[in-house]
């Protein structure tokens, strides 16, 4: 294949790839810096001239028109000389653009933005653009004021606003703006946050906890390295607080729903909370909190058989997936689900059993009272017959005997109407009539109607309503197993416990040496007794460009990813117009080469590897050079997509660019060199691209 | 002139020629025949490795021309002219272009190469036809001036390729007499592949008949075609009969 280039092609070839790069970058450069100039204009149109405008208002669309009026109003009254400019409405939002007179363009004015301008009819807020100027964001309440006095003595510095929580830098001039930005960072980096993080739980006295962390730095810091001091700001806002708190409150709900694990361990052995042990039915437990002898832990694998009773297993260490280790604990297990799921169960049974025991309680009531009438009618006869059973006894005795036989034979009849009366129970005479007598017949039937009446009240709860709520209570009880109760509880412990919402924070100025968080935390965490805290080192403001430096910015990426895309379009485009007319006519000469008896130099195919090159050159040469840059695309990637861009044209290089193989052959036959053949045989007549206009000049038919 | 030696080339399973030996004197006219695809074609285009054979010997006037480097090898095919069954004229080129621009790359002065070329021109009857296009021409013409771009060189040896076979009854007579007055007129030695009989009959010193990539008979044609040895031979024989 070489022998084809040797002859002298291959400086043409040379010539070929030396324009192609030079014209791609030109060309990819020039298209993109005709977007970046076109879109900078139209944003120069939009937002005016460098340092033309100072302030963006922001206005509701529907009193747009009354705001233009009154904003025409303050300018004229106020500002003198002011300029203004409606310019697009976003979202419902119009934005007039307010650039205030040089006279007016102070301290004072900027920071009372409000005070002049909130009156304005619709005004939603307003963004400061003031130029030239050095944006500070998100700047500690506690160094603001520290800040502001340093930056404003910097030389080339006129002033410098808040802004909420930002700083706004104002310049004396545009060029200064690099050295001005290097001079603020300087002065930040003089200062450091060092923020102690509590996991939630660990409710803490932050102003108290700050102190203890402040005396600490400075018991380990030597005199005079650094000034350290407090500036714990407020929490979190009360949505999150209230979020936490329910968070809570589901661990603990399903911590007490989920099967109480209780560990006995052995003597001899240590366990670690976290530590997983797995029982003898392949349950996974993990241990979650040791408190002396007594340790408990948490299902996090499989389910407990379902029984009122403890059960208690041998608990074995887990080693992975099938394996375990040593005898560590015997395990305790509760399964509390099951327990509440069968006390609901029963309850409801209890319900429908009361409501049928009412029902049988108020007949049996009535019942009773139908017993003590009819008793009560029967006692009064007994007293009547007493009555006249002892009138005719006085009788008999007082009264003339007529026989002593008759008296007996009277005495017997009523004898034995007594006892027929009676029954026993008055068999003892008057005596046992009196004892009846004085049962309180009243006082039973009235203790009847209250049981009547209690009867009435509990047939007059709905029981039918509490057994449905009871049976929706049992439907919507977690339908969780204690392997997904243990998981959610881990969940939500990383929640807390500040992996993903932070719980308490205090914060510590750092001013001077920078202190090492990582090294640091380790010693707070010993000092404070809080294994869990964790330290964190964050700056104490960021300087980012203003407004218009960030839409310039992300116009600069804009341009350079269109210089990349237009690098790889080019590519492409030269590989199919010049490359595979090239790759066409070596496929050609290398299908009636002799064939190669080396195995491996069968399966290697040189032209891929040709093309793979060429196309990584001219790609990463021309990306390179036109100072592309697609986001996520690295220069790795590109000289691999050139490969693949290079591989791909050989395999299709005959579609792209066909060759004329009978005139190619009588090239060949006719003793034509290589080089002869391609500038006077294969290149005239193929695609139209650099290498047929560069061919022009060589060719002599 | 001309010494093939088991000469073997094969296209992936399919075997082209299966150890072809081949002998061809100084100015001798040599007409190859066979059926389609006995590698009549392959082994000519093998003698200037339009088509490299997988092993063998060809040796021209004693030089090996397997061993031959890319440089010595252009240098040789200058000396053996090529006639294309599809004519193989580039396109774009005139008539005379085509027939002269291949001396001018050789390093020819310009002049010289047109005036060489108006005579091949002449030579095959084309006079008046250099500044035509290949397509403005027929089948015949076109073929013509492929024999004309061929000869203007003076080679030693012509090479045949089906010179007749993408023509028309009707041309290829011109085509075939052209041949036959350049056999007639020239010392040139000749490699002609075709299925002209009588035109092979006429002009082969030596008829050779090829089948399944094997010389299977040659000889004379008189004598070959009064007790041919081959059935390639004989059903060319009944062919000459009809």
């Amino acid at each position: 294949m070489l022998v084809f280039f040797r002859d002298g092609f291959y400086k043409d070839l040379i010539i070929l790839l030396v324009l192609t790069v030079i014209i791609g970058a030109v060309f990819a450069q020039g298209v993109a810096w005709a977007i970046d100039t076109y879109f900078g204009d139209t944003l120069d149109g939009m937002i005016g001239e460098y340092g033309e405008y100072d302030v963006i208002l922001h206005i509701r669309e529907e009193a747009k028109e009354t705001a233009l009026r009154e904003l025409e109003r303050i300018g004229e009254q106020s500002f003198p000389g002011y300029k203004l400019n409606q310019t697009l409405t976003i979202a419902g939002q119009a934005n007039f653009f307010f650039g205030f007179p040089e006279t007016h363009r102070t301290k004072e004015v900027l920071e009372g933005i409000t005070s002049y301008f909130g009156a304005v009819p619709g005004i939603n807020g307003y963004t400061l653009m003031v130029e030239p100027s050095v944006l500070i964001r998100g700047v500690h309440p506690a160094v603001r004021e520290d800040l502001m006095e340093q930056i404003e003595a910097l030389s080339g510095v006129r002033f410098v606003v808040k802004d909420g929580v930002n700083l706004v830098v104002v310049l004396a001039e545009e060029d200064g703006s690099a050295d001005i930005t290097r001079k603020v960072e300087d002065i930040l980096q003089k200062y450091q946050i060092l923020e102690l993080r509590f996991p939630m739980g660990f409710e803490v006295d932050t102003q108290e906890v700050g102190e203890q962390a402040l005396a600490i730095l400075h018991s380990h810091s030597s005199p005079g390295q650094s000034e350290y001091k407090n500036v714990t700001s407020a929490q979190y806002g009360e949505d999150l607080d209230a979020f936490l708190k329910a968070l809570v409150e589901m661990r603990d709900f399903l911590g007490s729903y989920a099967s109480q694990v209780r560990l006995v361990p052995d003597p001899q052995v240590n366990l670690g909370v976290g530590e997983l042990i797995i029982l003898e039915d392949d349950l996974l437990i993990e241990v979650t909190g040791i408190y002396g002898d007594h340790v408990e832990g948490m299902i996090v694998e499989g389910s407990p058989v379902q029984s009122m009773d403890t059960i208690v297993q041998a608990g074995y260490r887990y080693l992975g997936p099938g394996e375990r280790g040593e005898f560590v604990a015997d395990v305790e297990i509760e399964n509390e689900r099951y327990r509440l799921a069968y006390a609901v169960d029963e309850s409801l049974r209890l319900l429908a059993e009361l409501e049928e025991l009412s029902v049988q309680a108020s007949t049996a009531v009535n019942n009773a009272e139908g017993v003590l009438t009819t008793f009560q009618e029967a006692l009064m006869q007994l007293e009547v017959l007493q009555v006249q059973m002892r009138q005719l006894n006085e009788g008999i005795t007082n009264g003339d005997a007529k026989s002593s036989g008759e008296q007996f034979l009277v005495t017997l009849l009523l004898n034995g109407l007594f006892q027929t009366l009676a029954q026993g129970v008055i068999h003892t005479g008057e005596e046992s009539l009196d004892s009846l007598q004085n049962l309180d017949i009243e006082e039973m039937r009235e203790s009847l109607a209250g049981i009547s009446a209690q009867i009435s009240n509990v047939q007059e709860i709905d029981v039918a309503a509490i057994m449905e709520q009871i049976g929706f209570v049992r439907d919507t009880l977690p339908n969780l197993n204690d392997a997904e109760i243990g998981q959610s509880i881990r969940l939500i412990n990383t929640y807390l416990g500040g992996q993903v919402i932070p719980g308490e924070r205090v914060q510590l100025l750092i001013e001077g040496q920078h202190v090492d968080e990582k090294a640091l935390e380790s010693l707070f965490r010993e000092e404070l007794e809080n294994p869990y805290m964790h330290t964190y080192s964050t700056s104490v403001g960021m300087v980012t460009p203003d407004a218009r430096g960030e839409v310039f910015r992300i116009l600069k990426e804009v341009r350079s990813i269109v210089a990349g895309m237009l690098s790889i379009i080019f590519t492409m485009i030269v590989l199919v117009l010049d490359h595979a007319t090239v790759f066409s006519t070596l496929k050609f000469l290398r299908a009636n080469d002799r064939p190669n008896k080396r195995r491996w130099a069968r399966l290697f195919n040189p032209l891929l590897v040709l093309g793979g090159v060429l196309g990584s050159l001219i790609l990463t040469s021309v990306y390179y050079l036109s100072r592309s840059q697609i986001p996520f695309v690295s220069l790795p990637f590109v000289v691999f997509l050139g490969f693949a861009l290079g591989g791909l044209i050989v395999v299709f290089a005959e579609r792209f660019s066909p060759v004329h193989s009978m005139e190619l052959m009588a090239g060949q036959s006719l003793g034509l060199s290589n080089v002869q053949i391609m500038r006077e045989i294969v290149i005239p007549p193929s695609r139209p691209g650099l290498l047929n206009l560069l061919n022009r000049f060589r060719q002599q038919f | 002139m001309l010494e093939i030696r088991d000469l073997r080339k094969s296209y992936g399973k399919l075997v082209a020629l299966d150890g072809v030996d081949l002998t061809v004197s100084r100015g001798e006219t040599v007409v190859i025949m066979g059926p389609s695809g006995c590698g009549k074609s392959t082994l000519i285009r093998c003698v200037n490795r339009l088509t490299e054979p997988d092993s063998g010997t060809i040796l021209v006037k004693g030089q090996d021309i397997m061993a031959l480097d890319s440089g010595e090898l252009q240098e040789f095919r200058r000396n053996v002219g090529f006639v294309f069954q599809q004519f193989n004229l580039i396109g774009r080129l005139t008539v005379l272009e085509n027939v002269m621009f291949h001396l001018v790359l050789g390093g020819m002065d310009l002049e010289e190469a047109r005036s060489r070329g108006r005579v091949v021109l002449d030579k095959v009857g084309l006079k008046g036809a250099e500044q035509r296009r290949p397509h403005e021409l027929s089948g015949g013409q076109q073929q013509r001036v492929g024999i004309a771009r061929a000869l203007v060189t003076n080679p030693e040896i012509m090479l045949w390729d089906e010179p007749t076979a993408s023509l028309d009854p009707i041309l290829v007579s011109e085509v075939l007499e052209v041949m036959e007055e350049l056999v007639r007129t020239t010392a040139t030695t000749m490699l002609i592949v075709t299925h002209e009989v009588s035109f092979a009959l006429r002009v082969a010193e030596r008829i050779v008949f090829m089948d399944k990539g094997q010389v299977v008979e040659e000889g004379v044609p008189k004598e070959i075609f009064a007790d041919p040895q081959s059935e390639i031979a004989r059903l060319y024989k009944r062919l000459l009969v009809t």
